[in-house]
């Protein structure tokens, strides 16, 4: 299991978060240092202006507690003086439905935002490439993102636009496609009508700029990269407009429909989108009924803006609901994961004692065997130790994820077969056995990416499909884990 | 053949049903719009292969010229539909007109199987000129119901527009612009052929002296199809009439295409009677 350290908008206000923002060229480093401790065995940092968490899972036999607390100091490091309050810290489910949640964009300050998805990618992107994900995290963040990904085709929480400038945006696509090359006229400043001018640009539309100012003109359309027109050409500059924003402080209407009629004559009957901004209004709402002319002010754009944010807090609910489907989901592995130790200790036991007597009869009675030959006994010993193991790892992961197998519990039964065969099921996956080291130092231990993965892979029947989910490589290549007992 | 024909024709039906189901499936889906699915094209694209192959084989069979039957020649209009949607939405982002084309396509392939295979024969009249004429007529009717399809579409996304809805299904509509440049592009291609029919129509009107009833209605609404479409075309070339009055033009233009089309199926002794 996991744990999440960090804080967020909902936790601690912008002047704490900032002293915690870590430039993205250190994060490689801060995360070998978390792994580093003692405690903690893979590490992953979720940095938005939103929030910092840091994302970790434990080494072979470390308390989830200790990873937390690890992590905490970790953190602190970057903030010394931020009031300890600051830190949240979560573990086991909690921490799962946290991170689910959080990739889901259901901790986003702007619920449903596209963007947290790839910032989540990214965060497991760097820790991959830093090497401070092991199976866990790389298992955990699968999920995450196929949870993600249910809840944005499954519900509308990314439906609508959430902000004004994205509205007018949205709306100016419907009006005229592509906005390249479209012409945006803005009349007047203000931040609002900036901002939505910002957004058209950003698509590609070029910018007039008018006002009454010259100097504020000039300053704007430099600023915009656009071009100044006086005041007087505003008629003019009508006519070269497919988007019109207006923010003055006029009292009265700045553009009649006189203005519009003349300016859509010139412009051939082509459809404008006038987005008026100011209060009073600029614009005379008389030149909606021109063919083609389509109005929208600050109050059509608001309720757009609040109908949208209604709907997303609607299918909050439902999108919650597929979280913490799919967090049993993610439980119910993480538990039967428990078995994987015991399970590949059992294996590597067996097949280590058949290997041993293999070898010996091949250096003995079958030491006329071509190599051909021993090959094919290698092989049969591989097929052998699965088919003998086949129903006892499935009964023990059962017994994991269920919580008991007929009568006897799984630490009991772990307990049972660890005394019986003297397993050291505490150790990770591939690490050769105490005894195994003391005993028999020349036997080959079975390679931990067969062992290992190979029950990994066969306790999930979901792997690939993760793997493709998180777009990364198949499970068999997925980072090993550094010590992670799972 | 025979069976060839009939399979072609059920798999067409199929995958017709199928894209239109798709398209409005896409249409409809209430989640953050998202790049679009290409299962619609691709299954209407295979259907009018399917389609295609039927009408060939089946004419084949019956030792007609598609042009020569009006049995074929509904069902050869819902292929050039089809077609020039298909063409048309590679230059333009008008995957959603799909939603219609589809089931237009679906309801020709189906209603043509209702309309006799037979033509009646004008010994009076000119077989070549004929030809051209049921060509020009079939060519010009599938454009024209794409052009319908892109000006309904444009009708639906300005009420929206002018609603100022956000969301829902027109949010997934082209532009505006698209459907304007669209339905422009498909009337200019196809008022010529418009033209060429109407003149051959009323030239054959006048051969056969039928200057009354059914064919007067026709050919009544032929001309006021080819004004309506004429009006369009000429008052956005000079007046820049554009937007929802040249789209009410188109549809209305396309609706006495669809009236001609009625009055000549079920006129007595008509195919469809």
């Amino acid at each position: 299991m996991i744990t999440v350290v960090g804080l967020s908008h909902k936790s601690a206000p912008i002047e704490v978060r900032e002293r915690f923002a870590l430039p993205a060229d250190r994060v490689p480093e801060l995360l070998r240092g978390v792994v580093d401790r003692p405690a903690v065995g893979e590490a992953l940092l979720v940095s938005t202006c939103n929030r910092v968490e840091l994302v970790a899972a434990p080494r072979a036999g470390a308390s989830l507690e200790a990873v937390a607390s690890a992590s905490r100091e970790a953190l602190s490091a970057l903030a010394p003086n931020a009031p300890e309050t600051a830190l949240y810290a979560l573990t086991g489910g909690a921490a799962v439905r946290h991170l689910f949640g959080v990739a889901a964009s259901l901790d986003s300050l702007v619920l449903g935002e596209p963007q947290i998805l790839g910032q989540v990618k990214e965060a497991y992107e760097v820790a991959r490439k830093t090497g401070t994900v092991g199976s866990v995290l790389h298992r955990t963040l699968a999920r995450a993102i196929r949870a993600a990904k249910r809840v944005r085709s499954g519900t509308s929480i990314g439906a609508g636009q959430v902000s004004v400038p994205s509205v007018a945006v949205d709306f100016a696509r419907r009006i005229f496609g592509d906005l390249r090359g479209r012409t945006v006229l803005l009349v007047g400043s203000g931040e609002m009508a900036e901002t939505v001018a910002r957004s058209l640009l950003s698509s590609g539309s070029r910018l007039l700029v008018v006002g009454r100012t010259p100097e504020k003109v000039r300053a704007l359309a430099e600023s915009f990269g656009g071009e100044p027109c006086a005041w007087a050409e505003l008629a003019l500059a009508l006519e070269r407009a497919d988007v019109v924003i207006t923010s003055t402080s006029a009292p009265g209407f700045v553009i009649e429909p006189g203005h519009v009629a003349s300016a859509r004559k010139k412009r051939r009957g082509q459809s404008q989108f006038f987005i008026d901004l100011a209060v009073p209004r600029d614009v005379n709402p008389e030149i909606e009924s021109l063919d083609g002319i389509f109005l929208y002010n600050v109050d059509d754009l608001s309720r757009i803006v609040s109908e949208s944010l209604l709907t997303r807090g609607r299918e909050a609910v439902q999108a919650y609901s597929i979280i913490d489907d799919e967090a049993r989901s993610f439980d119910r592995w993480a538990d039967a994961e428990q078995a994987t130790p015991l399970i590949v200790a059992l294996r590597e036991r067996i097949r280590g004692a058949l290997k041993f007597e293999l070898e010996r009869s091949l250096r003995g009675r079958l030491r006329h065997l071509g190599a051909p030959e021993r090959e094919a006994l290698d092989t049969m010993l591989d097929a052998a130790v699965n088919r003998v193991l086949h129903e006892p790892t499935t009964r023990l992961r059962q017994a994991a994820s269920i919580g008991e197998l007929d009568t006897l519990p799984f630490p009991e039964l772990s307990a049972a077969l660890g005394h019986a065969f003297a397993l050291d099921s505490t150790r990770a996956p591939g690490e050769p056995a105490r005894s195994e080291r003391a005993e028999n130092g020349s036997q080959p231990s079975v390679p931990r990416s067969s062992a290992g993965d190979l029950d990994a892979a066969s306790s999930d029947p979901h792997a690939a499909e993760l793997d493709a989910t998180l777009e990364l490589e198949p499970s068999d290549d997925a980072p090993a884990g550094i010590g992670s007992s799972r | 053949m025979d069976a060839l024909a009939t399979v072609a024709f059920y798999l067409g039906v199929i995958a017709y049903s199928a894209a239109s189901t798709l398209f409005f499936l896409d249409l409809a889906r209430q989640t953050a719009p998202g790049p679009r699915s290409t299962w619609g094209p691709r299954v209407l694209a295979a259907g009018a292969v399917l389609h295609a192959v039927h009408v060939v084989v089946a004419s084949l069979l019956l030792n007609r010229c598609p042009v020569e039957s009006l049995h074929f020649g509904l069902s050869f209009s819902a292929l050039v539909a089809v077609a020039a949607f298909l063409l048309l939405r590679r230059h333009a982002n008008l995957d959603p007109m799909g939603v219609l084309v589809a089931p237009i396509a679906l309801t020709f392939l189906v209603g043509a199987q209702f309309v006799g295979v037979d033509l009646p024969s004008e010994a009076l009249i000119s077989r070549p000129l004929l030809v051209l004429h049921v060509t020009a007529n079939v060519l010009g009717l599938g454009i024209f119901l794409v052009a319908g399809a892109a000006g309904s579409l444009y009708l639906w996304q300005e009420r929206r527009l002018r609603d100022k809805r956000a969301g829902g299904m027109a949010s997934r509509l082209p532009s505006l612009d698209a459907l304007d440049r669209a339905t422009h592009r498909l009337l200019l291609i196809g008022f010529p052929l418009l033209t060429f029919g109407v003149v051959t129509g009323a030239i054959f009107s006048r051969e056969l002296s039928t200057f009354a009833g059914a064919a007067l209605a026709r050919t009544l609404f032929g001309f006021a199809t080819w004004f309506l479409l004429a009006g369009v075309l000429v008052l956005r070339r000079l007046a820049g009439v554009r937007g929802r009055r040249a789209a009410y033009g188109t549809v209305a233009g396309v609706l006495c295409v669809l009236i001609v089309l009625v009055i000549y199926v079920v006129r007595p002794g008509g195919p469809g009677t």
